[in-house]
């Protein structure tokens, strides 16, 4: 072979390391490219050469030609780059960003509206009642008589208005949402399947676990078959979408005066403290509830569940005081 | 309630471990919340629900053991007494008040120690002990559930009983030492001159045994839940009687419950029975219903697949008396002590109960469509929340009670308020008839914790005589955002941060029809508040604080800002779905001008003036800038504003642009006052 490629190869990349500035470059290129530098030397030499030599030496001395010319444009931008940084203002990208920073919502709106939709989900519409409510909807309506021991569960907070219903009666805050079965059931007919959010207020002492106010999720769902099985089905479906497959949960009789059978709902996971914890209450709406409401005798039947907001919340989040929901502490808001 | 599982052995033979009986308690719906000991004693502490009265004793948990384990009850056989011939005399008065009334006068008594036995027993279940007679009546209402009570018998003036309500402002001491007041409401026990007890709670001071008790009268009896309850609850005052009455006893063992006790005072205290009255008024309570249920109708309900022997076992093994009918039906009678079963949703419930829950199997419910259509306002109240987030409000939830005291700080005790009648502190008098005392707390709270920038909203009710309204609140303070390029790292807001705030979030969900007119406000600086008016109605309020109310709160920054919504008239008003207004394909003349109007105009009054001349070809008025310096009158200040000409339907001549604007220019300076600069 007339020409050693491989050595003309290393010592291109020699020369263009020493390169630093344009008028290098320049030199460079007149050493390799100009009219009397090497490439051209090299398509001089073809006529000389055999004809097995002859398109291989082609071949090589073209590929050097653009290798060449790729490594001249490549050092251009790098030597224009360098004096332009140079002469560039003082700038640090890592300085921090300046944003509009978005709102947090409340654990608890967040809560109602995740499990509200899991409901929506699984066909259920979302309806609201008022908090203020006459003694009939929160009680007698629910099957709890007045001078009977199932009140005992339902410190309720009067207010100094008379109820218009009932003038000897004074209005209440709500003590439970169920009462939004009543109202439900009263202006519509089955199929119903609905869940009510809403604050709830009973006289409790404040303290890490009782709130004079806090938040239930109702669920009320009325047709002409359903059965005790359906109820366990449909919170056990829940339980494992909102706490996730790891949750083992167990339905243990119970007594609400709206219900029967009742139950209450404890969840423990797989993999934690062995522990039950109580989550909700549910049972299948007692018949007198639908009397109470109009409903003809035993057309239908129903299940109803409730739940505490804040309990299911600090459960999940680990939340040990029930106070931090309604002291509204930034530091806690903006973890949400 | 209290149960010692060496006292409930002598009932039922257990044969399981203390903690796995308490496990099967609790599936069964006896929930045993704390198991202890006591000198070698398993204490079980079980939460009877209100419908088991039932349950409220050793017999009766033996009961529901047996049922659950299928074990045989051993219950102490009943005691044969001879009821003497002497009749004592018993009156009842008030035959809605008490169904029956059991007298038993044992003579010669002696009043000794209580066998060590049943004071072990006492002791254990926390029952102290105080003389042998007292203690068997004890003993008795806890093995049976049934309250007695003992007095004695030579201090009973006329030696006889009356059951009657007592007297207006009669009084009585009761053996707690306290001296109660009565009324017509409350049933006592009298003798021939005064009340000896308040029936069913607690027995007089005058009439207990003592040591040096001769004679005893011993009282057994079914008195009314309701009239219990009532005369419990107006005198505070509870006993393990009161609770069990209240709850209702088993009218079928106020005899057998007597009797026992009778064979154990004249064994344990000797003396002899020699009179004797059981008095019944009216058979309502002693009626026991008659439930047709069938074995598929249970199986059909609860989801299982139970054979009709099963079924049978469960109801006998719960003492029920079950009837063969026709085509299956059986007729389901319930012992008298089960009160609570009346129906047939109460049959399921103890089929399911004994076999488990954990039994029936899990479906989902085949939802196929609900005839109530959900509420619009969640929809737009998320809406509404998402945008409050968006303009960088943290959402917050506070009590919707408040103290007085607050309503006077933030200035608002004109408002009529609801308030609470029986609250627990006065934090939670008043309902609150805005959402400002509560955001106020919330900042000052977080000022206190060294936050300065704060933005935050909330949606809840405020209360009036008229109901309850859901409200929007924005509140903000500090930095509009930080900005470490400004001065101070970030400006500060003002009103205007707080208005466009309001009016981006809530525009998401209406397009605002209102307007934002300046009031005078007393919770707001002078010049810097106003209310939202839509017509002629006031929807909501904003401005700049007044700093009396922000020193009240102990907010010592003075620039804070605050609005309030009305959302129920938002919500009655909103369009869905918006109208569409077609986008123009021609181009948009721009003329800006520059005013020098007096400070006494509103920006809102040029406004109105502009769009009181209904120019079709104006398409849009913006506001550039506001001038107050030197360069211009110390009354007036100078304005600039931006008008739009633009056509949907054609390009506009520069002719018919100059002609309209130059016709409003010249309005403004007429009607505002305002010169052209």
């Amino acid at each position: 072979m007339a020409w050693d490629f491989a050595q003309i190869h290393q010592g291109v990349h020699q020369d263009i390391e020493g390169v630093h500035d344009l008028q290098a470059l320049e030199a460079f290129r007149i050493k390799y490219l100009g009219k009397k530098g090497l490439v051209s030397d090299i398509f001089d030499s073809l006529p000389r050469l055999s004809p097995e030599e002859k398109p291989l030496v082609g071949k090589q001395v073209n590929e050097l030609r653009n290798l060449l010319t790729q490594l001249i444009n490549a050092k251009k931008d790098e030597v224009q780059q360098t004096k332009k940084s140079a002469s560039s203002p003082f700038f640090d990208v890592t300085l921090p960003g300046i944003g509009w920073p978005v709102g947090h919502r409340h654990i608890l709106s967040q809560a109602i509206d995740e499990i509200c939709g899991l409901f929506e989900k699984l066909g259920f519409a979302v309806m609201e009642g008022p908090e203020i409510e006459s003694e009939e909807n929160n009680f007698e309506g629910l099957n709890i008589p007045a001078d009977h021991p199932s009140r005992d569960g339902f410190d309720t907070f009067y207010l100094d208005v008379a109820d218009p219903g009932d003038k000897t009666k004074k209005l209440l805050l709500r003590s439970h949402t169920s009462p939004g079965q009543v109202r439900i059931m009263k202006a519509h007919k089955p199929p119903l399947a609905v869940i009510i959010p809403g604050k709830v207020y009973r006289p409790d002492a404040v303290d890490a676990s009782h709130s004079f106010m806090f938040h239930q999720i109702e669920g009320l769902l009325v047709a002409d078959d359903v059965k005790f099985f359906h109820l366990k089905g449909l919170l056990t479906t829940f339980c494992q979408r909102f706490f996730g497959p790891d949750i083992q949960m167990r339905f243990r009789p119970h007594f609400f005066p709206f219900t029967e059978p009742s139950a209450e709902v404890d969840i423990s996971w797989k993999h934690g403290k062995k522990e039950w914890l109580e989550i909700m209450g549910c049972g299948m709406v007692h018949p007198a509830v639908f009397k109470a409401v109009g409903y003809p005798e035993g057309k239908y039947t129903g299940l109803a569940f409730g739940l505490g907001v804040e309990r299911i919340a600090m459960l999940r989040y680990g939340i040990q005081d029930i106070r931090v929901f309604f002291e509204n502490d930034q530091r806690f808001l903006k973890q949400f | 309630m209290k149960i010692s599982l060496n006292w409930l052995k002598d009932y039922v033979a257990v044969g399981i471990p203390g903690k796995t009986l308490a496990h099967k308690f609790s599936m069964a719906g006896m929930e045993v919340e704390r198991i202890y000991s006591v000198d070698g004693d398993m204490i079980f502490e079980i939460e009877v629900t209100p419908n088991r009265a039932d349950c409220l004793s050793v017999l009766g948990i033996a009961r529901e053991a047996a049922a659950i384990l299928g074990k045989k009850k051993e219950f102490p056989p009943l005691s044969k007494i001879k009821w003497p011939s002497k009749k004592f005399p018993v009156t009842i008065l008030d035959k809605e008040g008490c169904q029956q009334y059991i007298a038993c006068v044992i003579e010669g008594v002696d009043m000794d120690k209580t066998p060590l036995w049943m004071t072990k027993r006492l002791k254990s279940i926390g029952v102290r002990s105080i003389n042998n007679v007292v203690d068997i009546a004890n003993f008795c209402l806890m093995e049976t559930g049934q309250p007695l009570h003992a007095f004695d018998y030579d201090k009973l003036s006329g030696q006889k009983i009356i059951v009657r309500r007592a007297h207006a402002g009669e009084t009585i001491v009761t053996i707690d030492n306290v001296e109660r007041t009565l009324d017509p409401s409350i049933l006592v026990i009298a003798d021939a001159r005064q009340a000896v007890a308040i029936a069913g709670i607690m027995g007089g001071k005058g009439t207990e045994v003592t040591a040096q008790t001769k004679n005893i009268l011993l009282e057994s009896a079914y008195f009314n839940p309701i009239l219990i309850r009532r005369a419990s609850r107006k005198l505070g005052l509870s006993s393990d009687s009161s609770y069990r009455f209240e709850r209702g006893v088993d009218p079928g063992s106020v005899k057998t419950t007597a009797e026992r006790a009778v064979m154990l005072i004249l064994k344990n205290a000797g003396g002899l029975l020699v009179q004797a009255a059981d008095v019944r008024v009216g058979k309502k309570h002693m009626e026991k219903p008659v439930i047709s249920v069938s074995c598929e109708a249970i199986n059909s309900f609860l989801g299982v697949q139970l054979t009709s022997a099963e079924c049978q076992r469960i109801f006998t093994s719960l003492d029920f008396v079950v009837d063969k009918g026709d085509k299956g039906v059986w007729h389901v009678c319930p012992p008298s002590f089960r009160r609570d079963v009346v129906g047939q949703e109460d049959l399921m419930e103890e089929v399911a109960r004994i076999i488990g829950y954990e039994e029936v199997p899990s479906r989902l419910p085949c939802i196929s469509a609900t005839n109530v259509a959900p509420d619009p306002r969640r929809q737009l109240r998320n809406q509404l929340k998402i945008q409050c987030q968006a303009q960088g409000f943290d959402e917050v939830v506070s009590y919707s009670m408040i103290h007085r005291s607050d309503l006077t700080k933030a200035k608002l005790d004109h408002l009529p308020s609801l308030r609470v009648v029986n609250p627990l502190s006065q934090d939670q008098e008043m309902m609150r008839p805005s959402l400002f005392p509560s955001l106020l707390k919330i900042v000052q709270m977080n000022m206190n914790h060294g936050e300065k920038d704060l933005k935050f909203f909330e949606t809840g009710k405020i209360y009036m005589k008229e109901g309850e309204r859901e409200t929007l609140a924005m509140i903000m303070a500090g930095t509009r955002t930080q900005d470490w390029r400004k001065p101070q790292g970030g400006e500060e807001v003002d009103v205007y941060d707080l208005k466009g705030a309001f009016i981006e979030s809530v525009g998401s969900i209406q397009h605002p029809q209102w307007v934002v007119e300046p009031q005078e406000l007393p919770i707001f600086e002078p010049r810097q508040g106003a209310v939202i008016r839509d017509d002629d109605k006031h929807i909501g309020f904003l401005g700049k604080i007044n700093q009396t109310i922000l020193q009240q709160f102990g907010i010592k920054q003075p620039h804070v800002f605050y609005a309030e919504l009305d959302l129920e008239a938002v919500y009655s008003t909103v369009q869905s779905p918006p109208p569409f207004a077609s986008l123009s394909e021609y181009p948009a003349i721009v003329r800006d001008v520059s005013l020098a109007v007096p400070k006494s105009i509103f920006y809102q009054d040029v406004l109105n003036v502009i769009h009181r001349q209904h120019i079709p070809i104006l398409s849009k008025v913006r506001f550039v800038e506001q001038y107050l310096g030197e360069k211009i009158a110390p009354d007036r200040r100078g304005i600039v504003i931006s008008f739009i000409y633009q056509s949907s339907e054609r390009t506009l001549t520069e002719q018919e642009v100059n002609t309209a604007h130059e016709g409003l220019v010249q309005t403004l300076a007429r009607d505002c006052s305002a010169m052209i600069r």
